[in-house]
């Protein structure tokens, strides 16, 4: 292919690239060639425009969905004492050998000062691009159209557990009496729909950790805090590029 | 040489296991202990753990807290309704050093003394609820 036919390429945009490789391309445009590309494909000096994509949180205004249902976790605020856990398999009858939430543990080194533990709480990351609604042959899983959240038509799941083996966020588990794949859905058929505005887990959280909410209300708190401007704001595993809707940041 | 230190300290941490082992689940233990040992509280959210140990290594007696904040008694404490981080803030119990003075503030630093539901199990020598089931 010819550079002059390149320019000729509609510009595909930088909306759908997973961030990854859109460093790799920077990467290798700066430091292998040096080739500036005159913003025929993709620019160098519009990286800047770029930000939006390398950042964690979609742009305001630019929701597909309303309400836009996420999540915040105040991750060093969690203690593990799982009441979330308990709720949540109290509301949804989860069975013991699965979760829809759990809580996940590491030790964090404090040098000569010993150790500390942090906990990480997790659960479906409702994604805006969902691997796992990708690669489901039957749609059983499918995003909610109105509200964004990942759903599950357990009528159509044929358990081929290739969503399970899709997910980033190892959120999905097969429920052995249901024969099919479950997963956390915002408690939208046990609390939502009833009128709730909290999740179980957010509502059983004695420590604040979990927030949830509606990210076109501007005026809740779940929006405050993910657009605060001292505050840091991390997605898990953002390298997948499947946009979730689990934002993480400490107290 | 590492090794033997290392079984060492685990024929240590059983010890402290054993000790840890003769409990009413559900309730928070002391020990027979000189320096009362470790505490493990379990109301009103699983679970937290103070270190006799520590505090008596960074220079505290018996009666820095026994028996106007503490009762020697183990239990004492959990049983009462305002055992709650709210108090703390207040100064009660723990609050009384750990108010970002003395000690770092209650509101700080959750997971030092919060061990959590799996770090309870942990101490107990139960098997943890770790993120595998079904995935």
């Amino acid at each position: 292919m010819e550079f002059s036919e390149l320019e000729n390429l509609e510009n595909e945009g930088i909306e759908t690239l997973p961030s990854e490789e859109r460093r790799k391309f920077l990467r290798f445009g700066m430091a292998v060639t040096g080739v500036f590309l005159g913003g025929s494909v993709l620019s160098l000096t519009s990286a800047r425009n770029a930000r939006g994509g390398l950042g964690p949180i979609p742009e305001a205004g630019k929701f597909p969905y309303k309400p836009h249902y996420s999540m915040v976790i105040k991750q060093n605020r969690c203690i593990d004492c799982e009441r979330c856990k308990e709720a949540c398999v109290k509301t949804n009858k989860v069975p013991s050998y699965g979760y829809r939430t759990t809580i996940l543990e590491l030790e964090k080194d404090l040098g000569n000062k010993g150790k500390e533990r942090v906990f990480m709480p997790v659960l479906c990351n409702h994604c805006n691009r969902p691997p796992c609604v990708r690669v489901c042959p039957t749609t059983a899983t499918y995003k909610d159209k109105k509200n964004g959240i990942v759903m599950m038509d357990k009528k159509r799941c044929i358990g081929c557990k290739t969503c399970m083996a899709a997910c980033p966020y190892n959120a999905r588990y097969f429920d052995e009496e249901v024969r099919a794949v479950d997963k956390c859905n915002f408690c939208f058929d046990t609390r939502l729909e009833k009128g709730e505005t909290k999740t179980a887990c957010a509502a059983a959280c004695p420590a604040g950790v979990r927030i949830f909410g509606d990210l076109t209300d501007y005026d809740s708190e779940l929006y405050a805090l993910v657009h605060a401007p001292e505050k840091v704001v991390w997605v898990l595993r953002p390298e997948t590029g499947a946009m979730p809707n689990v934002f993480y940041m400490n107290d | 040489m590492n090794r033997s230190k290392n079984s060492l300290y685990r024929s240590g941490f059983m010890l402290v296991l054993a000790v840890v082992v003769l409990v009413l689940s559900g309730q928070a233990f002391g020990s027979d202990d000189e320096d009362g040992g470790t505490i493990m509280f379990t109301k009103p959210v699983m679970a937290v753990v103070f270190e006799h140990k520590t505090h008596i290594e960074n220079g505290l007696e018996c009666d820095s807290c026994h028996s106007e904040l503490f009762e020697m008694e183990t239990g004492v404490a959990e049983s009462k309704d305002d055992f709650t981080m709210k108090s703390l803030y207040a100064g009660k119990y723990c609050g009384a050093c750990h108010d970002g003075d003395m000690a770092f503030a209650s509101n700080t630093r959750c997971t030092v003394c919060h061990i959590g539901v799996k770090g309870y199990n942990k101490a107990m020598g139960k098997e943890t609820s770790g993120a595998s089931g079904g995935h």
